[in-house]
């Protein structure tokens, strides 16, 4: 495709996860993997972390203490008013409110953080290197700088079990 | 991880991934005539709903049968028990996904796509039932002119509100991204351009790399850990309703649980109804397989068993609790009164019927599994019926007791969402990948020898 690259398109997982670990063993890491499904091997192999999941922990922390405390501004100290003889800081009544509208700031909020940072967002056009990556292929994209002298042994460990496109 | 065999095969037949794509893919490219037909007659019965929706609108609410006593009537029996339906997509996906079930992944999409609709059908009930619905958005709290007067956090029919809403947005939410590399898929199929935009569009870009791999795994994950809370809440809130309340019938601690369960129930009652039509159909057996139903068969037993043991609670709590009040409600209105058909057809339909599934010739009889999740779900709306009529209807003072019969408007409305579901379900087979295609390729691994690896020791 590019002068840059070599692809390595495989046909199933378990023969790109050894070509994979083949080539990492020579201290080559590929530019990027893509596969129609997620690979455990290779999104842990590929060294990248997320910390989506501890930036949804602080959205969740953050909106339950605003919304409580917005529930008991609200409530108790902006317009008090009595329902059946119950107390002003109805705390336990509140908690139902807290929880779901907790989840919902969770939810949407970790979600423009994935599209942030994942750069996935409406109309974005792919930057495709093969188009079958997202049906039925599994392909490794080398850049070519990164293995210099080694080409040969690539190329061979490749075409163990893919094809170079 | 220990692999059982009791499951049978994911996909049948040695699919290859390709095959998997253009055989999933495939309703997308040719739309038979059976659905023009299905969806002119789904969009009459949403016209209908459309005429009794403006009837109610400019005439009021007076042209319902409800009155001072049964003031809820058809329109919150409805949102019930549509929302019970709407349970399905969370209890699918997030259930299934905590309890590492694979058989999920060809049903999920599905049920996902049927509560984002159901949800949506049953949130027009209240909405209208309000008889302004212009003002509706006087529930939100916001700085207003009225003081600012706030709503009143204490009232259940406003956390119903808050739970109602957050569900459809997460649900619609959880659906779309799910459907992100699905769409991509499409995209880089399609052989007509305008597909490949469209399709591309709503994409947003999606390549596949390990990277949008890493961060969508993660956002599944914080998604359907904290969506596991809204399979209980949701229905928790809206049983608040009935139950904080001092009504005959009502008054119980045991409605969070059963109205949860029962929505488990009803929703996956609805997901049988429509898997067995896209089998029917689109001749998807391949990828839910006979033993895909035979496990949501099993499961419905299971459900079938605690709504039995939650009615006989009921009515042992009535008569242990002494009360002359909760005595009358259930032994001389429901069991044996006045609405003893509602109570039996319900009781029959929800705990008795579905008992059919403890045997393997029942529920390898798709037509047999499908007449009897349509009585499951006709036996749940009886069991809203039972609740919202029986209760208000007969309530302390005799001097107040009406009875309570709809008028073709509030019927007009029902038929109404009964066409926007089938409607919407007929636009999701038609434009939308009906089965998750990625999800499903990531499990055809389990079928093959070794799990498909190469080295003997299996990293799952």
């Amino acid at each position: 495709m590019s002068k840059n690259y070599i692809l390595g398109v495989f046909d199933d997982e378990a023969t790109l996860v050894d070509a994979f670990e083949k080539i990492k063993a020579k201290g080559i890491l590929p530019v990027e993997v893509y596969s129609p499904y997620p690979v455990h091997e290779i999104l842990i192999g590929m060294g990248k972390k997320t910390r989506i999941t501890h930036a949804a922990f602080f959205y969740g922390l953050f909106a339950a203490i605003g919304i409580l405390g917005f529930l008991t501004y609200a409530a108790v100290i902006d317009w008090p008013l009595r329902y059946g003889g119950k107390p002003f800081n109805s705390f336990p009544s509140f908690i139902v409110v807290t929880i779901v509208a907790t989840i919902l700031s969770i939810t949407l909020l970790t979600l423009f953080t994935f599209s942030a940072r994942a750069k996935i967002f409406p109309g974005k056009k792919a930057e495709i290197y093969h188009h079958r990556a997202t049906d039925d292929k599994f392909v490794m994209v080398i850049s070519k700088e990164s293995i210099e002298k080694n080409e040969k042994d690539i190329q061979s460990i490749i075409k163990e079990h893919g094809e170079i496109e | 991880m220990y692999n059982s065999k009791v499951r049978g095969r994911l996909i049948q037949g040695d699919k290859s991934f390709g095959q998997i794509s253009r055989e999933i893919l495939a309703p997308i490219d040719k739309t038979p005539i059976w659905w023009y037909f299905a969806f002119l007659v789904s969009l009459g019965m949403f016209g209908f709903g459309l005429y009794a929706k403006y009837i109610t609108v400019s005439t009021g609410i007076g042209t319902w049968g409800v009155n001072n006593s049964s003031a809820w009537g058809w329109a919150i029996i409805n949102f019930v028990w549509w929302i019970g339906i709407g349970h399905a997509g969370t209890a699918f996906s997030i259930f299934l996904l905590i309890l590492r079930q694979k058989w999920r992944t060809a049903i999920n999409r599905a049920a996902e796509a049927m509560t984002v609709v159901a949800v949506f059908c049953a949130s027009l009930f209240p909405l209208l039932h309000m008889g302004r619905p212009w003002l509706f958005f006087f529930i939100f709290p916001y700085p207003n002119t009225r003081g600012p007067l706030w709503v009143n956090f204490n009232s259940p029919l406003f956390w119903d509100f808050v739970a109602i809403s957050a569900y459809l947005l997460i649900s619609a939410s959880f659906w779309y991204f799910g459907m992100v590399p699905d769409f991509a898929t499409i995209r880089d199929t399609a052989k007509s351009k305008i597909k490949k935009a469209v399709y591309g569009f709503f994409s947003f870009g999606w390549t596949g790399s390990s990277k949008e791999w890493l961060r969508f795994e993660a956002l599944s994950f914080v998604l359907g850990g904290i969506a596991a809370v809204l399979v209980v809440s949701v229905h928790s809130i809206v049983s608040t309703d009935f139950a904080v309340s001092v009504v005959p019938g009502w008054h119980t601690t045991i409605f969070p649980p059963y109205f949860v369960i029962g929505a488990i129930f009803s929703g996956f009652a609805m997901v049988l109804t429509l898997v067995i039509t896209m089998r029917g159909l689109y001749k998807m057996n391949d990828f839910i397989t006979d033993s895909h139903v035979d496990a949501v068969c099993r499961v419905l037993i299971f459900i079938s068993l605690i709504m039995g043991t939650a009615y006989t609670t009921e009515i042992f709590m009535a008569w242990y609790s002494g009360s002359d009040y909760e005595m009358y409600m259930f032994f001389q209105n429901r069991l044996f009164g006045d609405y003893a058909f509602e109570f039996w057809a319900m009781f029959v339909s929800n705990a008795v019927i579905p008992q059919l599934f403890w045997f393997k010739a029942v529920r390898r009889r798709m037509w047999m599994v499908f007449v009897i999740s349509i009585i499951i779900n006709i036996g749940m709306w009886f069991e809203r019926f039972n609740i919202v009529i029986t209760s208000t209807s007969r309530d302390f003072l005799p001097a107040s007791w009406a009875n309570y019969s709809p008028t073709w408007v509030e019927v007009g409305f029902f038929v109404g969402t009964l066409g926007m579901f089938l409607a919407g379900v007929l636009l999701f087979f038609r434009f939308i990948p009906m089965i998750a295609i990625s999800e499903l390729k990531s499990v055809a691994k389990f079928d093959k020898p070794n799990n498909g690896q190469l080295k003997p020791a299996s990293h799952e």
